[in-house]
């Protein structure tokens, strides 16, 4: 049941894909790899059996077919009604599961008598897990999850992993975005050209935090200035803080987000939290800085998971960790 | 891995109930029916005319529906999910190719009624029909595999069509120009001989070197269409 790279590596064209790394992946356990497009592309193929690893292996402790792999495209047959194709999934797996009971988990029964074209995209993604509950695999593959689906299908799509999470199951997410690795899975890695980076959450990150916090007291900043630098190319462009949307921080560079732009920014997390209090922001997660001012909207996915979601253009969404959100809600004047 | 009929069973009713709704691709099942009739009631009775229609249904049903099946599952992304499942290579193709089947026999029963064709020995010619609408269905996945949409499959098919319906005319020729002695070999043009040896009273033995002929098609057709899926899934 259990899923195991050991020493993986990946070389194309005389170029690194991802250096040798370890993972295993266990049965009640949700893991989300954040990567590239191309790697991405490489682990599915190797999952497909289509290409090899340069070295090391991938071990698979259950029989092939028992491999779901929820792909980021995948076809429908459109003219059949979304119970006609549970039907026909459900007879080619001969499998046991209720068609029903899936229905409902999805939240798909007013459609079941709806032809698969006429659904929405989010829709149709949510049919599409369907088939993959039918099919009933020991072992998820899930290629960009979330991507292009509306809160809704989020949020169900959260509460099937947890269920996938109580029976056992392993499921193993690729994605793009951290935010959706940190938002729907127990552990979150990076993988790139680099190797793997396990990403801390949580518990963790207050240790860290503090003893960073420690240091940093002894600093006395001589001058202090309230435009935020960044760097374009070899420009350096000074953005006002209230322009700012939300800071994020990826391998220790930070960057900040503005009108759906990203400049990358010198300081760190630590030093703009301590500039930009002031100015309303607010430190929701490990890894971001948000300005309060553009939040629009709190989403609790779980007890332990929530996400903010601004008003900028894109409704970007943001996480925010579990610790932080008592410190919201006082700020917020809640309690 | 053992061949399963209930997996057969749910691809072929799933192809059903999607061909049903697919007038682009259903509508050409009433062709060959609408020609036999008005054949009929123009009087042509002789074996060339029955059997343009039949052949005719061949390449429209057989063919056609076939390779657009092929090229609409390859198209949507759907084949590579079917590959995955539990369902074996033969198990996918039996199924798709039983729809495909099922219409060429079911069209040509009621063609056949419609132009009166009555053939002297009924098991021999169902035989020939049989083993030829393999041969097209063959054919037809072999095209389905090779067109990257519907749209490229529709119109490669069509080449398909002109020779192996209008094609049999062809052997009117073959005294003029000796190189056309080859069309002799084809399974539509070997089909017709048959049936003209069955009308005049011939049994088995006689039509063996037809059936032989026919045979050889499908499997040669057989072969290509495998070796073509491997290369294509290998890629």
């Amino acid at each position: 049941m259990s899923l195991k790279f050991i020493h993986a590596e990946k070389h194309m064209n005389d170029s690194i894909v991802f250096p040798a790394f370890n993972l295993s992946v266990e049965p009640n356990e949700v893991v989300a790899v954040c990567t590239s497009v191309n790697v991405r592309e490489q682990l599915i193929d190797l999952f497909l059996g289509k290409s090899n690893l340069s070295n090391g292996e991938l071990l698979i402790s259950s029989n092939k077919k028992q491999l779901g792999i929820f792909f980021l495209h995948e076809g429908a047959y459109e003219r059949l009604t979304l119970r006609e194709s549970f039907k026909f999934y459900h007879q080619l797996y001969q499998s046991s599961e209720s068609i029903e009971d899936i229905l409902q988990l999805v939240q798909l029964e007013s459609k079941k008598n709806v032809k698969t074209k006429v659904l929405t995209y989010s829709e149709k993604k949510r049919a599409q897990l369907a088939c993959l509950l039918i099919q009933n695999p020991d072992i998820y593959i899930m290629e960009e999850p979330d991507q292009n689906l509306d809160v809704e299908s989020k949020r169900i799509f959260l509460s099937v992993l947890h269920k996938l999470r109580m029976d056992g199951k392993t499921v193993f997410i690729l994605t793009s975005q951290l935010e959706s690795g940190i938002t729907f899975a127990d552990k979150t890695y990076r993988l790139d050209d680099q190797g793997l980076h396990f990403i801390q959450t949580e518990l963790e990150e207050q240790k860290v935090v503090e003893t960073e916090v420690e240091k940093e007291e002894k600093v006395i900043q001589p001058i202090r200035f309230e435009k935020i630098p960044t760097k374009v190319n070899e420009k350096i462009v000074l953005f006002d803080p209230p322009e700012i949307d939300y800071i994020e921080s990826t391998e220790g560079q930070s960057f900040l987000h503005i009108k759906g732009e990203s400049f990358p920014c010198a300081f760190t997390l630590n030093e703009l939290e301590e500039r930009l209090l002031p100015f309303g922001f607010f430190r929701c997660h490990r890894s971001y800085i948000v300005n309060l001012q553009k939040v629009r909207e709190v989403i609790t996915w779980t007890r332990n998971s929530y996400s903010l979601v601004l008003k900028d253009t894109e409704k970007s969404s943001i996480p925010l960790s579990k610790t932080k959100m008592a410190d919201l809600k006082g700020m917020l004047g809640l309690k | 891995m053992t061949f399963s009929w209930k997996r057969v069973n749910a691809i072929f009713q799933k192809d059903f109930k999607d061909f049903s709704r697919n007038m682009a691709v259903s509508i050409v099942i009433f062709l060959p029916l609408i020609m036999a009739a008005v054949y009929s009631r123009m009087g042509v009775d002789s074996i060339q005319g029955h059997f343009m229609t039949i052949n005719m249904t061949f390449a429209m049903v057989g063919t056609y529906v076939q390779c657009c099946l092929i090229a609409e599952e390859k198209e949507k992304n759907t084949l590579r999910g079917l590959t995955l499942s539990p369902a074996s290579t033969l198990e996918i193709f039996g199924g798709k190719s039983l729809l495909s089947f099922v219409l060429t026999i079911i069209i040509i029963f009621f063609s056949a009624f419609l132009s009166e064709y009555r053939p002297a020995n009924i098991t021999i010619v169902a035989v020939a029909i049989i083993l030829s609408s393999l041969f097209y269905i063959g054919i037809g996945t072999l095209l389905g595999l090779v067109a990257k949409s519907v749209m490229e499959s529709s119109v490669i098919v069509l080449p398909v069509i002109g020779i192996f319906s209008i094609g049999s005319f062809v052997t009117e020729w073959s005294e003029k120009y000796p190189m056309l002695k080859v069309v002799e070999y084809m399974p539509n043009v070997q089909l017709i001989d048959l049936a003209e040896k069955v009308e005049a009273g011939a049994g088995f033995a006689e039509v063996f070197s037809n059936i032989g002929i026919i045979s050889v098609w499908v499997v040669v057709v057989c072969l290509l269409t495998v070796y073509v899926f491997k290369k294509r899934m290998t890629d």
